[in-house]
């Protein structure tokens, strides 16, 4: 636990690849940032997000239509997924379009976007980027300083979604499709978007992984999703304020998907098919009703996370040298890099939140001070 | 001001920093002290301030405003929580946009921390940690009432200026009595000179 000095990051030193990284844009130290643009009302908010929905799930339905060949490798037993898809779309494209027009989101997204398509940036540092994708996205770092125990379980969690995701969504919308030659096999082709990728013996090491990475992905999964649930129910930090719909429904969620897939597979194997048709419904249900709470519950944070990116990319590139880092007006303590508290002062006066001067502050000055204030103006006696 | 809140009386704190560890123990950040005890004049007096978050109730908690992760969430109570863990990116907007000075922010976890009134033991009606233990009762957990059964006459006030603007909270401070009608200064410094402060 860290309290002053605020800058995000540390210095890079010279061993640091992405060292040295300048920055062309964004205003100077002590330029008074953009005004906000006019505040947007809600029910304009609303229409924007409803417009970039509709557009957003039309570009998936073509996209069906055309990658599953005019629907000729479209399975229609997989329409409810592919439905749910493109609900899923809308979702995600509704919220994600109101996330971004709040002031705070808005600011940063903008100048997340500016340092992203920088070609200076690029060009001085171009590993910082891929080297932020992969720390904050892939190994979520910054959950093992968080504790150990939950990045090893969210990292199941996430390859284990993310191998779901990689061969479902696909296999939904018709774009892959495995067929064999002689009808039954061993000898199976991989075809994507009607061209074949590869062929394999399903029989082969590599044909048994190509037909049960949706269960060695449930695998992952439920080890992840049980440490959690075991850890909503023992830990009384995060048993404090969790709510069912929020904390524990995406975890029953998962645990119920990933153990009914594996179903799926013990029934064709050991049990001849038996009980298959009510599992596969069961199965179906899950999945789409996780696939509709995405946009509005927990996994957001999916969508969301790249903004850590965004941000970290938009300070690691304003640090171009000491002076672009704000010091403390009063201890002179360094408080953040100087773009990055003149964009909060921005989104403080977007706000109208007119005390922007006093991010200027660091929040042990805020502190003395006000305490000052009440020596000197309130309670004299307290001295 | 909230129905059952903490009152802050710095007149009563003699800083032993017993909040500090007490606040320490509470199950929704064990082992991290989120109460800050500050020593406006050190060194030429013994004055000391324990801040705890003020849970601003207009403008409702700038820190959530400011989130651009909407990390922060706001209880139907008026209790504004620490970061959600889920979506808190750690960009600090929360840490230094805040007028009080108080959301901690732990850059490697990339995630904000801040009192949260002790939630897990307010909920059921227990007083925070630090009230619990405060030896002076700097540091006084319940209703206005409750309050003044104890200290009969006591002024409380609960609307702090920064400038030209005034923070309303859901946690309030002692006062003296002609000091009541005035919102307390926040001590955002207004008077400069080229540039400095000159209070």
């Amino acid at each position: 636990m860290t309290e002053p000095p605020q800058t995000v990051e540390p210095t890079p030193g010279p061993g640091d690849p992405a060292a040295g990284a300048l920055a062309t844009d964004g205003p100077a130290p002590g330029e008074p940032p953009a005004a906000g643009p006019t505040p947007q009302t809600p029910a304009a908010v609303r229409r924007r997000a409803s417009l970039a929905g509709a557009v957003v799930s039309a570009l998936l339905v073509i996209a069906i239509v055309f990658g599953s060949r005019l629907l000729r490798d479209f399975d229609s037993a997989l329409l409810p997924y592919a439905v749910a898809t493109v609900f899923l779309a809308f979702g995600v494209a509704y919220r994600y379009t109101v996330w971004v027009s709040a002031p705070g989101a808005r600011r940063l997204f903008k100048q997340g976007r500016r340092s992203f398509f920088s070609a200076a940036n690029f060009r001085k540092a171009p590993t910082a980027l891929p080297k932020m994708i992969a720390t904050y996205l892939g190994f979520q770092k910054f959950l093992g300083a968080r504790s150990h125990a939950r990045w090893a379980a969210h990292q199941l969690v996430f390859w284990g979604c993310l191998l779901a995701a990689a061969i479902t969504f696909p296999l939904t919308w018709g774009w892959f499709t495995f067929t064999s030659s002689t009808g039954s096999g061993p000898g199976y082709e991989m075809r994507i978007w009607g061209f074949k990728v590869l062929g394999f013996d399903s029989l082969s090491f590599f044909g048994w992984i190509m037909f049960h990475g949706l269960d060695i992905a449930a695998v992952l999964v439920i080890a992840g999703a049980s440490y959690f649930l075991w850890r909503r129910m023992k830990d009384r930090g995060a048993i404090t304020g969790q709510r069912f719909a929020y904390d524990l429904v995406p975890l029953i969620c998962l645990v119920v998907i990933s153990v009914t897939g594996l179903l799926l597979t013990f029934s064709s194997i050991f049990l001849h098919g038996g009980g298959y048709e009510f599992l596969a419904v069961l199965h179906m249900v899950s999945v789409v009703f996780t696939l509709i709470y995405i946009p509005f519950g927990k996994f957001f944070h999916i969508v969301q996370r790249p903004a850590a990116v965004g941000m970290q990319l938009f300070k690691y590139t304003s640090r171009r040298k000491d002076e672009a880092v704000l010091a403390c007006r009063r201890c002179h303590e360094p408080i953040d890099t100087a773009p990055y508290v003149e964009n909060l002062q921005g989104t403080m006066r977007d706000l109208d939140l007119r005390f922007d001067t006093w991010a200027e502050y660091c929040p042990r000055c805020k502190r003395v001070l006000r305490g000052t204030a009440y020596l000197d103006h309130v309670k004299k006696g307290f001295k | 001001m909230m129905g059952r809140t903490i009152f802050i009386d710095p007149g009563r704190c003699i800083g032993c920093q017993a909040c500090v560890s007490a606040c320490r123990e509470c199950d929704s950040h064990r082992g991290k002290s989120m109460i800050h005890l500050d020593y406006p004049d050190e060194g030429h007096s013994v004055a000391s301030l324990p801040t705890v978050c003020m849970h601003c109730e207009d403008p409702v908690a700038p820190c959530a405003e400011v989130c651009p992760a909407d990390a922060i969430l706001v209880t139907a109570d008026g209790v504004v929580q620490q970061a959600d863990t889920t979506r808190c990116i750690g960009c600090a907007n929360c840490v230094n946009a805040c007028p009080f000075g108080v959301p901690k922010i732990d850059l490697q976890a990339k995630l904000q921390m801040k009192c949260n009134l002790c939630y897990d033991r307010t909920a059921y009606g227990l007083a925070p940690m630090c009230a619990t233990v405060c030896p002076t009762g700097a540091l006084f957990y319940g209703t206005l009432d409750e309050l003044r059964a104890e200290r009969p006459g006591v002024q409380v006030a609960d609307s702090f200026t920064f400038g030209s603007t005034t923070v309303a909270t859901g946690v309030a401070m002692v006062v003296p009595a002609d000091k009541v009608q005035w919102p307390v200064p926040g001590g955002l410094p207004v008077v400069e000179i080229n540039g400095r402060d000159v209070r």
